[in-house]
């Protein structure tokens, strides 16, 4: 995302690069939070050239919380979402169809790195938002078998 | 216990269980509780966990190299 100076320019510090511009109008808002961080309700998708393929969630109200996530396609490639109706709601998607990822939402699965073990990725729960609204929400997604500790494939972008 | 659609369980004073629907692979069920008692599916709290875990990231580099690891090779040839 580019910004502009603008009136309605603001500053942010992040985790891991430094300070940031942002405008208001780039800001997801999580009216939910996400599990365990209900309060934090307000972050920014962040890139960056050197670290493609990731975005980073940084929480614009706390500078620490930062999450690593990747489009939900480069851990998985034939990712199927499936969201409950409830989520479709809360959203404010079309209730009669699945969202078109990358037409319709963003979607994000959260990165963890634990030492000593792979890198696994929470596929049972990705991050969706809204791209016409920015609104986002965690997704669990009771009705498929993906894992929350989906190990990320080593050589090519495959899943089971 | 054996419950049938429309039976209940009481948990305590007020907390109530109720079988709403019975289908093939799933059951609906009601739940009326205290507002205290917070009432979500088990997934949250495994959810909640695995965000807490991965909140506590390691350094930029670390993952930098991480993911030189991971991605190189497909993208490789494409770009």
């Amino acid at each position: 995302m580019t910004s502009t100076l603008t009136a309605n320019t603001q500053r942010c510090a992040t985790r891991y690069l430094g300070e940031v511009e942002y405008s208001e109008e780039s800001v997801l808002v999580f009216p939910d939070g996400i599990p365990a961080f209900e309060n934090e309700k307000r972050f920014l998708a962040l890139r960056q050239p050197m670290s493609e393929p990731l975005v980073f969630l940084q929480s614009i109200t706390d500078p620490h919380l930062c999450f690593a996530t990747l489009p939900v396609q480069s851990a998985c490639r034939d990712y199927q979402l499936r969201l409950a109706p409830e989520d479709l709601e809360a959203l404010g998607l079309d209730q009669n169809r699945q969202p078109s990822i990358g037409h319709d939402v963003l979607c994000l699965t959260i990165l963890s790195l634990v030492e000593n073990a792979p890198p696994t990725v929470n596929l049972l729960a990705p991050i969706v938002v809204n791209l016409q609204t920015l609104r986002g929400r965690q997704a669990i997604q009771t009705e498929s078998s993906y894992s929350h500790r989906a190990e990320l494939p080593l050589r090519e972008a495959v899943c089971s | 216990m054996r419950r049938r659609a429309g039976d209940s369980i009481l948990i305590g004073d007020d907390i109530e269980i109720q079988i709403m629907h019975v289908g093939e692979s799933r059951i609906k069920i009601g739940i009326t509780a205290p507002k205290s008692v917070p009432v979500t599916m088990k997934e949250v709290k495994l959810v909640g966990q695995e965000n807490l875990a991965a909140a506590q990231l390691r350094s930029i580099a670390a993952l930098r190299s991480m993911l030189d690891r991971l991605m190189e090779s497909p993208a490789e040839g494409e770009k």
